[in-house]
C-alpha cells in the first residue's frame, strides 16, 4: 500500500487540476454571443433568390461586406441605394457585397429588392438561424470581413452614408 | 521538531500518532493526565503527516485539513447567499444589456452588484473554484483518514496499556472477588448476548460491535463527491440545456441547437368556475389547466439544406401540462407560459365579381409560405407581394412593420376572362376588422385611380369555418439535464452514509485483570449513556452491582 501512496497522490491531484481546470476555465468563456471586430466571421450556408446555395467559404480570399436587412426596417431600405452604388464601384476590384435577409418570405424580399433597386446578391436566412449566429440585436447590421474571414468592422444601425461605406471598404482593401 | 514515536511497548509509530498503534498508550501528553483520551481516528496518524513535507505534500496537507474544509464551506455559503440578493442573470430569458438592467431596476447597489459579477455568482470562476476545492478537500480528507483508521481497526490488540483503559470515557476499576478466568468467560457471554464480537487473550478482553458505522461519514463523502462532480458535469454543453420555444397553434419550430422540432397542435387554458372557488376568490381568474398538445419531430434529412424543407419524423407526442412535461431521451419540454394573441393560420376567401355578384373559389391561402398562384373559377391569382404586418412608411408607401403576422396583407394580380392580359392588382386583408376593411377599400380604390384595376373584384371569406386561426401562443421550456440521475445517486449514497453513521454506534469494551484487579474501559463515538448502561447491565449479570452513572470517567473533570 505504501508503495502506491505517492502515485495515488499524483493521480488525485492531476484529476483535480484536470476536472477543476476544465470547470473553472469554462466559466471564463460563457459570455454572450456578441461578435467583436477581430473575431472570425461565423459560417453560414444560405440560398439566394434564384435558389443557388452560398456559404462563407466561397467568399474567402475576397473582401466581403455582409449586410443584414429586412423589409420591415426603414433604415435598411434607405441604405440600399448606397450599398448598391458602392457595390457597382468596387465589384471589379474584387469586392463581394451580400445582403442577408432576416428570414422573410421570398416573394416579399424579391419585390422589395426590385423596388429599391438592389441587385447585389441577396441570401435568405431561415428561422433566424444565421442572424442568431451573428448575434444581431439591431437592424440593419453590416459586417466588413477581410479576405481571410476575419471581422474588421461592425456597423450596427443605419442608414450608412455612401462615404462611410466607402471609407470602410477602402480599409478592407488595406488602403 | 523531533518527536519520539517509539512506544515503551517497543512499537515504532509513524509521525503524528497520538495513541500507540499497538498498546494504546498515549504518546502526546498535552491533556491533563486523568482526562478522557482523544479517540478520534483511534489515535492513528493521518496519512499525510510527515517530517519533511515536499511541495506536493504541502498541497496535500492543505486539503487534508478539516479546518481548511470548514473555512471553504463557510466562504462558499456566504458567496452562495450573496448570489441570492438580486436575481441572477441566467434567470432572464432575454437580457441584452445586463448592466443597464440592473442599474435601472435595482439602482446603484444593483449596478455595483452586477459590476462585481455577483449577478453571475454560480457560474463565476471563484464560485466554481471553491466547489472544486471543497471536492478536493472531501477526497483528500477522507482518504487521509479512512485508510489509517481501517488499518487500526482491523489489527486491534486485545491487551491494551492500563493508561489507555483508565482514560476512556467509561471506566470501571475494582478488586475482583471471583476467579478471573471464569468471570471473564461469563462477562464475555453477557456481551455476546448484546451482539458484541468478543476476543479473549488470557484475562484480557476486547468486545466490539457496529464497527461498520465508522464508515458512514466516508460513504457520505463518496456520495457528496458524486453529487459535486454531477453539478460540475452540467457545465459540459451536451449535459445541460435550457431553452425557450414559443409557438402559435399549428406552428412547428426547431428547438435551438438540436435536431428536434416541436409542433403546437392546440393550446388550452381553462379557468375555475365561480362555484368551484372559495368565497374570497370568486370573480377572479384562477387557472385550472394550461395544456399544449405537442408533437416532437426529429429531422431525418435535409436538416441544414437552405433550399429544401427539412424532413421531419414524429418521435413522440404528449399533452404537456404543468408538471407533466413531454419527455424524450433526456429532452424535457415543460409548459412555461402562454399569451393570448390571435394569429391567422389559413383563410379560404372567395373572389367576388361585384358586377355580376358571382363568387369564385374558395381558394386556400396559408399565412406562412403562401404559394405563388391560385385559381378561383376561371380566374388566376398571382401573388405579387406579402406584408405580414401591414403599415405605411414615412413616405406613405406600403411596408411591413415587423416579421410577425400581426396584420397580414396580400397583393394579387388577377388575370382571366374579360380582363386585361397584364391583369388587375388587388390587395387583400384577411383579418376581419373594420379598420383593415376600410384600408383595403382605400388602397384598392387608389389602384383603380391609377388604372391598375377596374374595381370589379373584392374578396370575401363568408363563414368562420373558412378561417383557421391560432388563439394562443404557447411558451415551452426545453431542458436537458443529464446530470440529474447522478445527482440522485450521489444524494442516495450520501443518505445511506448518514443513516449508517447516525443510527448505529461503534462500541468497544476493553478489560484486563492484573493481580485480581479488574480494569475496564469502554468507548463509543455517540451515546455514552447507552454504552454505560450496557456495560453496567452486563456487570450486574456477572454479580458486580454498579450504578451506570458511576462509570462516567468525566465526572472527575466537571
Amino acid at each position: 500500500m505504501k508503495r502506491y501512496r505517492k502515485p495515488i497522490q499524483y493521480v488525485i491531484l492531476a484529476l483535480v487540476i484536470l476536472i477543476g481546470g476544465y470547470a473553472v476555465g469554462r466559466s471564463f468563456f460563457t459570455t454572450s454571443p456578441v461578435l467583436k471586430p477581430g473575431q472570425a466571421a461565423p459560417e453560414f450556408v444560405l440560398a439566394d433568390l434564384e435558389g443557388n446555395v452560398h456559404d462563407l467559404e466561397s467568399y474567402k480570399g475576397k473582401p466581403l461586406v455582409l449586410n443584414f436587412w429586412g423589409t420591415f426596417c426603414p433604415p435598411c431600405r434607405n441604405e440600399m441605394p448606397a450599398l448598391q452604388h458602392e457595390y457597382d464601384k468596387w465589384k471589379d476590384k474584387g469586392l463581394e457585397l451580400v445582403g442577408i435577409n432576416l428570414s422573410e418570405d421570398r416573394i416579399s424580399v424579391q419585390r422589395f429588392a426590385e423596388g429599391v433597386g438592389a441587385y447585389f446578391p441577396i441570401l435568405l436566412d431561415r428561422n433566424k438561424k444565421t442572424e442568431k449566429k451573428y448575434g444581431l440585436k439591431e437592424y440593419p447590421t453590416t459586417f466588413f470581413i477581410t479576405p481571410d474571414g476575419e471581422i474588421q468592422d461592425i456597423v450596427i444601425g443605419g442608414p450608412m452614408s455612401e462615404e462611410d461605406i466607402d471609407s470602410r471598404i477602402r480599409r478592407l482593401f488595406g488602403e | 521538531m523531533f518527536q519520539n514515536t517509539k512506544c515503551e511497548c517497543g512499537h515504532q509509530n509513524p509521525t503524528g500518532t497520538v495513541l500507540c498503534e499497538y498498546c494504546g498508550k498515549p504518546l502526546v501528553e498535552d491533556l491533563p493526565l486523568d482526562s478522557p483520551l482523544e479517540m478520534r481516528y483511534d489515535g492513528v496518524a493521518r496519512r499525510s503527516q510527515k517530517d519533511n513535507p515536499a511541495l506536493i505534500d504541502r498541497v496535500w496537507n492543505f486539503f487534508s485539513s478539516v479546518k481548511i474544509a470548514v473555512y471553504l464551506i463557510v466562504i462558499t455559503l456566504i458567496g452562495a447567499a450573496i448570489g441570492t440578493i438580486y436575481p441572477q442573470e441566467s434567470t432572464f430569458i432575454n437580457l441584452d444589456d445586463p448592466a443597464q438592467y440592473y442599474r435601472d431596476t435595482y439602482g446603484t447597489w444593483g449596478a455595483v452588484y452586477q459590476a462585481l459579477g455577483f449577478s453571475r455568482t454560480y457560474e463565476s470562476w471563484w464560485f466554481i473554484g471553491l466547489l472544486v476545492m471543497i471536492g478536493t478537500s472531501l477526497v483528500v480528507c477522507s482518504l487521509d483518514r479512512v485508510l489509517p483508521l481501517y488499518k487500526a481497526l482491523s489489527k486491534q490488540q486485545v491487551r491494551k496499556h492500563l493508561t489507555f483503559i483508565n482514560r476512556q470515557q467509561t471506566v470501571y476499576k475494582a478488586k475482583l472477588e471471583q476467579n478471573p478466568e471464569e468471570w471473564t468467560e461469563s462477562f464475555a457471554k453477557q456481551l455476546k448476548r448484546k451482539h458484541y464480537k468478543v476476543k479473549i487473550e488470557g484475562t484480557a478482553l476486547l468486545a466490539e460491535k457496529n464497527r461498520f458505522s465508522r464508515w458512514g461519514p466516508y460513504i457520505n463523502h463518496i456520495g457528496l463527491i458524486i453529487f459535486l462532480l454531477a453539478v460540475l458535469g452540467r457545465g459540459v454543453p451536451a449535459w445541460h440545456m435550457d431553452q425557450y420555444v414559443s409557438m402559435d397553434e399549428g406552428q412547428t419550430k426547431q428547438i435551438p441547437n438540436t435536431n428536434y422540432y416541436v409542433k403546437n397542435e392546440d393550446f388550452t387554458v381553462e379557468y375555475y368556475k365561480d362555484e368551484e372557488l372559495p368565497d374570497n376568490l370568486k370573480g377572479t381568474a384562477r387557472a385550472k389547466l394550461y395544456e399544449t398538445k405537442a408533437v416532437l419531430y426529429e429531422c431525418t434529412a435535409d436538416c441544414d439544406d437552405p433550399i429544401k424543407e427539412p424532413v421531419l419524423t414524429e418521435v413522440d407526442r404528449h399533452d404537456i401540462q404543468v408538471n407533466s412535461p413531454l419527455s424524450y431521451k433526456g429532452l424535457k419540454l415543460y409548459q412555461y407560459n402562454y399569451e393570448q394573441r390571435i394569429r391567422l393560420i389559413t383563410v379560404k376567401p372567395m373572389l367576388v365579381d361585384s358586377r355580376t355578384g358571382e363568387k369564385y373559389g374558395p381558394f386556400e391561402l396559408p399565412m406562412s409560405n403562401p404559394p405563388l398562384t391560385y385559381t378561383a373559377g376561371p380566374y388566376t391569382l398571382k401573388l405579387s407581394d406579402v406584408y405580414p404586418d401591414f403599415g405605411m412608411d414615412e413616405q406613405n408607401r406600403p411596408m411591413t412593420k415587423s416579421r410577425d403576422p400581426n396584420n397580414p396583407a396580400f397583393v394579387f394580380i388577377v388575370t382571366g376572362p374579360g380582363l386585361d392580359e397584364s391583369g388587375e392588382i388587388y390587395i387583400y386583408f384577411p383579418l376581419p376588422n373594420a379598420e383593415d376593411k376600410q384600408l383595403q377599400q382605400m388602397i384598392n380604390a387608389s389602384f383603380q385611380k391609377s388604372g391598375n384595376n377596374s374595381g370589379r373584384f373584392s374578396f370575401e371569406v363568408g363563414k368562420m369555418e373558412n378561417v383557421s386561426f391560432s388563439e394562443y401562443t404557447t411558451y415551452l421550456n426545453v431542458r436537458v439535464d443529464r446530470a440529474m440521475p447522478y445527482i440522485w445517486v450521489g444524494a442516495a449514497i450520501s443518505m445511506i452514509g448518514l443513516v449508517m453513521g447516525f443510527y448505529w454506534h461503534h462500541r468497544r469494551v476493553w478489560l484486563r485483570i492484573d493481580d485480581g484487579i479488574l480494569t475496564l474501559g469502554a468507548h463509543t463515538n455517540k451515546n455514552t449513556f447507552g454504552i454505560r448502561s450496557e456495560v453496567a447491565g452486563a456487570l450486574k449479570k456477572t454479580g458486580i452491582e454498579v450504578d451506570p452513572k458511576a462509570l462516567d470517567n468525566r465526572r472527575n473533570t466537571r
